[in-house]
Order: C-alpha cells, then structure tokens, then sequence
C-alpha cells in the first residue's frame, strides 16, 4: 500500500515537473514581450539579460499613443474602436448567418443540400490570400468603409462547418417535441436549437474574433483612411522607424494582443469547454 | 456619373462573372490619359504621405498647417499611412480614388506614370519651383520625357566611420571620393577592425532589409562601381549578371562574418561596429551617439570602374484625377519652398532637393558633417546612363522597377545567406528580361 | 408525395423521418445568406483568380490584358525562372505539413494527457498551455524573429551559450539554409499547439472511466492502456485534428512574410506558395502569376482532402 502511495506522488511529482517545464516554454516568448514593452528599446535585444525585469517603465505605451494622437496619423482610440467594431458585426453577422446554414444542412432535409455542402467544404480550402486582389476590384466602391472591411468575413465556409458538425449530435427527439407543437424549420432553430447550442456559438464567436482582430491584408489593401482603419496596420508606424524601436513596437504589441487576452482569461472556462465540445465532433 | 457607375460596379460584375468575362472588372476603372483639371483654386484637397520618422511626420503637419494659415481659401488635409504598407495602398487604390496629391517612393514613379494615375506637374506647379529643382530630382520624376514628381530632398548614401575607432585600430581611410577603398582594403579594414573590437565584428549593413527596397538602393551601386548595372536597355541579363557583377557581389557575401546582425540598431552607436553602410538618415542618430567631430562620411569602396552610390528619395506628385489641380499645384509649390524643405531636411538629416536649399545646407556644404557626400550629390546620373565621372546613381525610372528591385533585391539576400552569386544574380536577370518581355518592354 | 420522392431519384430520402423532402423552402432560405456570401466574397473572385491566372495581366494596368491560356501553369512548372522558386516554396508547404501534422499532434496529445489526471492547478497550466494561440501569427512572428537573432544576443543563442558554458557558438537560426525552416515551424507549432491540445483534451474526457479501470484490473501498463484505450478512444478526434492542420498548412503566410521581410530570413527556404503568391502580385505587381499559384494550391489542397477522406473512410470500413 505505502509503496503504491509512493509510486504515485512520485508520478505526480514528474506530472508536475513537466507540465511546468512545459508551462515556461509556453510563456516565455510571451513574458518576454510584456518586460519588453516596458524596457528601453535597446535594452530588449540584450541577450538573457532582455529577459531579467530592469529599467521598466510605462514610456513605450505614453509613447505609442502620442504616436497616433493627431488627425493626420489617427488616433490610437479610434483604432481600436474601428477593429472592434468591425469585429464585433463579423462576430455577430457570422453567428447568424452561418449557424442557420450549419442547421439548414444538418438537420433539415431538402433538395441540393448535399451538393451545396460539398460547395461549402470546398470553399473552406480556399484561402483569403488567394482572392484578395480580384475581391478588391470588385469591391473598389467599398473602400475606405468599415462596410468594406466586414463584409467578406461575415460568412465563413469553416464556421458552416463547424456548426453543423455540432448541430449533426443534436438528439433528434429535442427537435420533433418542437415541430409536434407546431414551430416550423426555423422557428424550432431559433427557440429550440439556439438556446442549446451556447457552446457551438461560443467557440465560434471566439474563434471568428481571434481571426477577424488580426486582420492585415485586407484592410492595407483598401483603407487610407485613418477613421476607418483597424490597429494591426498601425505597427508599421513603429516597425519602420531607424533604429528599429522595438520597446514600442512590443509595447503596441501587448496593447493590440491585450482586448484578446484579456477576453480569453475572462471567459477561458467557457472557451475551453466549447471549443473542445464542437469541434470534438468532426 | 462616375459614382453611380462604381457603385454599381460590384453588382456588374457579379453579372458578367456568370458569362466568365475577361478582366472587364479590374480594367474598366483607369484610361490612360490623365483627367486632372485645375479647378476653382479654391476647396480642400487631400494628401496622403507615408509615415515616416517622427521628426519628418511633425516637420510635414507643421508644413500643412503653414500652408493653411497662408491660403484660408484652401484646405489641406494630411493622411499619414505606415510606411510598410504605403506603397500596396496607392497601388492598389484606383486613380479615381487617389489624394490631389500624394507622396511616392521615388522609383515608383514610373510603374504610377505608366498605369495612369500621376497627372504631368508642371500644369499645375509654378515654372520657378521645377527650375529649382536639382538636376537629379528632375531626373527621378521624369518618365517618358514628361516630369511626374518633384521632391522635398535627395538621399546621400555611404560608410559612416567612427574615426576613433580606426586611428586606435590603425586603419587608414579615404578622404575622397576618388581616394575610395577597393574591395581588398575594405576586407582588410573590415577584418582589422573586427579583431580590435571585442564584438569581433566591424560592419553595419542593416541586413534584416536586404531584400527590401533598402538592398537594391544601397547595394546596386556595389555592381554599378564594378561595372554592371540592374538593367541596361532594357536587359537585364549580360549587365546584372556579367563576370564584374558576380565578382561585386561575391565580395560582398564575404563580408558576412564582419557584420553585425544588428537588429537591435544600435550597433554603430553602442561601438559595437566601427563601420555602417547607410545613408543620411542615419546622421542625426550617429552624430548624437558618437559626437559629430568623430563621424566620418567615407565613399563607398570602388569595385572598379570608380566609387558610386545610390540618390533618390520620397517625392511628391499630383493624382490623375484631381479636380483641384491648381490648389494641388499652389500646396506643392508651397511645400517646395525652402523654409519647409530645410525644416524636414533638419529633422532628417536628407540632402535638400533644392537648389537654394541645398545650397544653404550646412551639413553637405565643405566643412559639413556630410560633406563628402555633398560632393557625390554633385554628380549624379540616371541608372540608363552612367558615366565615369558620375558618383551618386538614381535608381531605373520604369514601370518595370517593381519588378527589378524585387528581383535584385531577393538575389541580393540570398547571396548574402550564403547563395551562389553566379546562380542568383543570373536567375534574378532572366526573371526581370521576362517580365519585361510580357510586358512588351513598358513601352508606353 | 411519392412522386416528389422519386423525382428526387435520392433513396436517402425514404430512410429520413419524413416521406419527401419537406423543408426545401426552409433549407433554401436559411442556408441563403450564407451562400450568397460564400458566391460574392469567394467563388466569383475565385472564379476571377482563374481568369487572371491565364491571362498576361498586371495589378492596376491601364491597358488591357491579353489572355495567354495556360502559359502561366506551364512556365510555373517548367520554365526554371519560375519554377525554381515555385517547386521550392511548394516542397517546402510539404515539409512544413510533414513535420508539423505529426508533431504538433503527438505534441497536443502528451500535453492534453498530462492536463487529463487529477492534479491540482491543472486549469492554470492549461492557461498557459492556451495562451499563445490567441496571439496575431503576425506579433507572433516579431516576437521570435528577436529571440531567434543570430547575434549572440538573440535570446535563443545567449540561452544555448549559458547553458553549454559556451561552447555554443551563435547561430544564424533564420538565415541558415539548414535551420530556417525548422524556425518557422518552431515558432508555429508553438502558436498552434494549444489549439490542439484543447481539442485532444476534450476528446479525453469522453473516454470514460471505467475502461481504464478494467484494464487496471487486468494488469495493463500505462503505456498498454495509452495504445488500447486512450488512441482508439480520441480516435475521431485526432482525425478532425489532422485534417485541420493539413489544411493550415498549406496556408501558411503570416510569420513567412514578416520573418523575410523583416528579419532577413532565408527566403529560398522558408519560402511558401502562397508568400510567392502575393509576393507575385504585392511587390511585383504581377497578378497573373499570383493567381495562378494560388489555382494550384487550391487544386493541391483539393486532392489531399480528398485522398485522406478515401483513406480514412476505407480505414474505417475495413
């Protein structure tokens, strides 16, 4: 018996070992950023010692918002609200949009839905990259919108897919008690599926958010203008200067990473569980 | 007419996509003869400038506001986009959507005068501005004999030394342009510098741009000093990759080991390197950290036919479509003046691209930090013709220059990781003659 | 209604709850926003990108452009200026997935079966396990390209020069012909992992319980019950999890371009086809081959989907 106790801190004890060999890798390259961001721009690229707290200051943040603080450059504020903006209306519009296909090709039966959704898997290998410059001559009238900047995301092959993986696991009875009292297709999908399906829209809300903050591509290609332009473009403000600067460019690039850091600490218990529940079921 | 048009245009082409029609949407949008007009003289215009250091973006918002307070009838309005980007942005921005006026990287004129979206300056700028311009602005804007842009300064480029640093390693250097290192004494400073130095290292090339702009501008003068060029009518294989080219370019890879990765940018300030290939910008950073009196300004090593090194810079246009040309016109002219220009020049060290101001600059007159530079500055010429007397190169005025710098610029970074300079440079050069055979030539 | 059943010629309908296909309207209507969006915003500029890619175009030309047929796809495979470098950044998309798909995912696996026992503080760990992956590949990229710096005072090679007393010399991770590749995918597995490892995990705690327990009871190993009950029970999902990373891995793009462009990496090495693709057209402005590079990659990422549904799907029939 005691041996069996002994065996078995001795494997908590390598459990514990690893995961926090493993825990400092993981963080590393992140703590580096955040005592980065708050040292002389010299002081960053200094070997080990880049990594040992000195010389902290706030001065990299003053001085990344008085770089953007004039009408000319933009304001860091108006960044910000503008790549929240546009992704809070990807975010939701996309919630809607595609859970409605995801259930429209899961769980109702009609005609072409099969070949439809081979269009929809299809399309989910092409990459953004790809139809970037064509999308743009198409939509040279929405340059310079917010409009612009959301649109083509709103509807996401791989958010389709991801709901109807979760939809597919959904217990049929759920569905036939509804249509029994008389909710046709959509009905039964707004009051009945909806409201048992928090953590599919979860993982989906998270995941389009992650990708839609980061956004770069797009937007340099059809904004100019500072009242419309997201966050990320502005590192090059900072990226470009000689010396490279890159006590500010970390610190912008902690206060661009914070929203989303900050959002999956807050909601990390929820997160985890579904973006682990959905996706299970591919 | 036209916004209705556009508007509209996305709902088109969703309609002549189902017949799978060719490009009617990616053209339709430009013609290629410039529908500027002057305008009332009067109204706001719109400017757009990349972003650049903090003194230069402060320099040009004063220069805005100045020119607001002097013409209440016209107001200006100043974009600042990030320098990363700035040049996709206008690019991809259809001419009617461009600014009255706009900044542009100087070996872009050609490819924006090519694809229409420029309108000819001297309609709208004042005839005593364009005759004060240097001979090597006027040479930068011009495409196909019509002048394009005009800019606030030059660039100088070079070796900034730190004479202390050499007189305790014993490292003699040029005093002139003609007195230039060859390549051997240059390796050979290179490597005594580098043992008297605990770094172990003695260069500063800022090497993590290589494949950007920065390489084909600060190291095409490299094969142009050995006696090749990027491109010489036209072609490019025979020049890029002849025998003087491959063995310009193989001395440079073996300067490798000397130089310091420097990606902190601090490596000729902290003396961590007694030598650094660069350029004016850098003037005012050095001669702060390591004072002015033991700054030198060296020519850049002759690999042959004579010391060259690279001009040109930012330089300013009018949009195709401007409805205001005149207003566009009178802000340049104001702009070119020599108080705005010197005010930038001072917070960036940059040669003035005015006579009269360049005349007026200390700092590249003799006895100035950047005198001998100032010299080169004095002998300039187009990349389509470079002489034996001429020292500072302007890069190639062609709609094909994207192509050519991207080319160059990627050979130049692979040579310097550790590439076959023969391989690269010849690949680079077949690339830029296809390109350019597609393209029939950028004939106009 | 037997009529619309036959009429649909598909038997499926018949082992479906209902005798005909009774929410066509619904089906249409719901799924329509979202395909009209997927028509707009990928399939017509998709369906533009082939055109380009035969025509001799370039990005805002004031001239027209001429159509050449296939002579972009040609020369990309066998003119040596353009395949050279288009081979190269292809083979490199395979390496990349070749050697992330199994370690990211053996990684993600071991991670997840540590956070699966009982431990305390097992949620803080899992955090930081997490945390990289809400991290922009971009800022991502900055990050490493100084940790990666070939002086000796990138973090990387200070650290490896401590820990050996030095007898590591400073290396030139980045721009090394040899070791540039392996960054990139250091740096990306390192983005990615956790990603993954929340998905395993999940998968783990579906297995129940009382299966290792009857294998404890017959005297099966730690490892004997990994291989027989753990595999098997997250089977699915390592299948969901590898054909998601297949996928990613021909889209890698973000930390190519900003490694390259910013931290002079290896470019011939490192090099993928769709960094060649906007290369193409960013810097060169040539939008014909963009296009057609970015064809062949859909086509590629195509035929892979499709070979490893065949195979999974014969695996599991067999």
């Amino acid at each position: 018996m005691s041996t069996h106790a002994a065996t078995r801190t001795g494997k908590k004890a390598r459990d514990y070992v690893l995961m926090t060999a493993a825990a400092i890798v993981m963080f590393a390259p992140i703590y580096y950023l955040l005592i980065g961001s708050l040292k002389p721009s010299n002081k960053v690229l200094n070997g080990f010692a880049g990594f040992i707290p000195t010389d902290l200051s706030f001065h990299n943040y003053s001085a990344v918002f008085s770089a953007l603080d004039s009408g000319a450059t933009g304001y860091f504020g108006q960044f910000f609200i503008n790549s929240f903006l546009i992704s809070l209306v990807i975010v939701l519009g996309g919630l809607l949009v595609n859970s409605m296909a995801g259930y429209a090709f899961a769980r109702l039966d009609w005609r072409g839905r099969d070949k439809l959704f081979l269009v929809v898997v299809l399309l989910s290998i092409v990459p953004f990259e790809s139809v970037a410059v064509p999308l743009m001559q198409l939509m040279s009238s929405y340059r310079d919108s917010l409009i612009g900047q959301m649109l083509p995301f709103i509807v996401n092959p791989f958010s389709v897919y991801l709901f109807y993986t979760f939809f597919l696991d959904i217990p049929k009875s759920m569905e036939e008690a509804a249509r029994l009292d008389g909710l046709g297709p959509v009905g039964t999908f707004f009051r009945i599926i909806v409201p048992n399906s928090k953590p599919a829209f979860a993982t989906v809300a998270i995941l389009t958010f992650l990708t839609s903050w980061g956004q770069f591509l797009w937007p340099s290609l059809m904004t100019s203008n500072p009242a419309v332009r997201p966050l990320p473009l502005e590192i090059g403000v900072f990226s470009a200067q000689t010396p490279p600067n890159w006590g500010q460019i970390f610190a912008f690039g902690t206060l661009l990473v914070l929203p989303v850091l900050v959002m999956f600490l807050v909601f990390q218990r929820w997160f985890v569980q579904s973006v682990a529940g959905s996706a299970i079921k591919g | 007419m036209k916004s209705t048009r556009t508007t509209h245009r996305l709902a088109a082409c969703v309609a002549v996509a189902s017949v799978a029609l060719v490009a009617g949407c990616s053209t339709s949008g430009s013609s290629s003869s410039s529908s500027a007009s002057a305008g009332s003289g009067k109204g706001t215009i719109s400017i757009w400038a990349h972003s650049g250091q903090p003194g230069e973006n402060a320099a040009l918002e004063a220069a805005v506001a100045g020119f607001n307070k002097s013409h209440p009838t016209i107001h200006a309005n100043l974009r600042l986009i990030s320098a990363d980007t700035y040049t996709t942005t206008v690019t991809n921005t259809p001419k009617s959507q461009l600014p009255d006026v706009l900044e542009m990287d100087g070996p872009t004129v050609g490819a924006f005068a090519y694809n229409a979206k420029l309108a000819p300056l001297k309609q709208f700028v004042s005839a005593s501005v364009v005759s004060n311009a240097t001979a090597g602005a006027i040479a930068e804007g011009t495409s196909n004999n019509t002048l394009y842009a005009l800019p606030m300064y030059d660039s100088a480029l070079g070796l900034y030394a730190n004479k202390k640093m050499l007189d305790a390693a014993g490292v003699k250097y040029p005093t002139s342009t003609a007195d230039a290192w060859t390549p051997a004494e240059f390796l050979k400073a290179l490597q005594v510098l580098a043992k008297a130095n605990k770094s172990g290292k003695s260069l500063d090339i800022d090497e993590s741009s290589l494949n950007q702009e920065w390489g084909t501008y600060g190291f095409s003068p490299v094969i142009q000093s050995a006696g090749g060029n990027l491109i010489q009518n036209g072609k490019a294989t025979g020049v890029l990759n002849s025998a003087a080219s491959i063995k310009a370019m193989t001395e440079f890879a073996s300067w490798k080991p000397y130089v310091d990765p420097n990606a902190d940018g601090n490596a000729f300030q902290d003396g961590r390197v007694a030598l650094s290939w660069s350029g004016h910008w850098e003037y005012p950073v050095y001669s702060k950290a390591i004072g002015a009196s033991n700054l030198l300004d060296l020519p850049l090593p002759n690999f042959g036919t004579g010391s060259k090194t690279g001009a040109g810079s930012w330089t300013w246009g009018i949009g195709a479509a401007t409805k205001d040309g005149s207003a566009a016109g009178q802000f340049l002219d104001y702009l070119l003046d020599d108080q705005n220009v010197t005010a930038m020049t001072n917070a960036d060290g940059a040669p003035p691209a005015t006579k009269t101001a360049f005349a007026a600059d200390k700092l590249y007159q003799p006895g100035g930090g950047l005198a001998l530079w100032g010299q080169n500055l004095q002998h300039t010429c187009p990349a389509s013709a470079i002489t034996s007397t001429c020292v500072a190169i302007y890069r190639p005025v062609t709609a094909g220059y994207p192509t050519i710098t991207s080319n160059f610029a990627t050979a130049l970074a692979a040579i310097f990781n550790g590439a076959d300079p023969k391989t690269a440079l010849t690949n680079a050069a077949k690339a830029i003659d296809q390109n350019f055979s597609d393209n029939n030539g950028y004939q106009q | 209604m037997t009529t619309l059943m036959t009429a649909d010629g598909n038997p499926r309908s018949t082992k479906r709850r209902s005798q005909r296909r009774p929410d066509t309207w619904a089906g249409i209507g719901m799924s329509f926003p979202a395909l009209l969006g997927l028509v707009l915003f990928i399939a017509i500029p998709f369906v533009y990108a082939i055109i380009f890619s035969l025509q001799n175009i370039q990005v805002s030309q004031a001239h027209p452009a001429k159509f050449w047929g296939l002579t972009e796809y040609v020369r990309l495979f066998t003119n040596p200026i353009d395949s050279g470098p288009f081979l190269r950044a292809m083979l490199n998309n395979f390496v990349f997935a070749a050697v992330v798909i199994p370690v990211q995912t053996g990684l993600a696996l071991a991670l997840a079966v540590l956070l699966n026992r009982k431990l305390k503080g097992v949620k803080i760990y899992r955090t930081f396990f997490f945390m990289p992956v809400v991290f922009p590949m971009a800022l991502v990229a900055v990050i490493w390209r100084l940790i990666l710096d070939r002086s000796s005072q990138g973090l990387l090679n200070s650290a490896l020069n401590a820990v050996t007393f030095g007898h590591v010399q400073p290396h030139d991770w980045l721009g090394s012909s040899s070791t540039a590749l392996a960054s990139v995918i250091l740096l990306s597995i390192w983005q990615g992992v956790g990603f993954q490892m929340i998905i395993v995990l999940a998968g783990l705690q579906e297995i129940p319980q009382e299966r290792y327990e009857a294998a404890s009871l017959d005297r099966a190993g730690a490892w004997q019950q990994f291989i027989h009950i753990t595999v098997p029970g997250i089977r699915n999902t390592l299948i969901f999890v590898v054909l998601l990373t297949t996928i990613l891995s021909f889209r890698v793009y973000d930390q190519v371009y900003i490694l390259i462009n910013t931290a002079g990496a290896n470019q011939n090495a490192t090099q993928t086809m769709l960094f060649q693709a906007t290369n193409a057209v960013f810097n060169e402005n040539d939008l014909g081959q963009a296009s057609a590079i970015s064809v062949i990659l859909f086509v590629i990422v195509v035929i892979i989907t499709v070979v490893q549904r065949a195979v999974l799907r014969q695996r599991n029939e067999s």
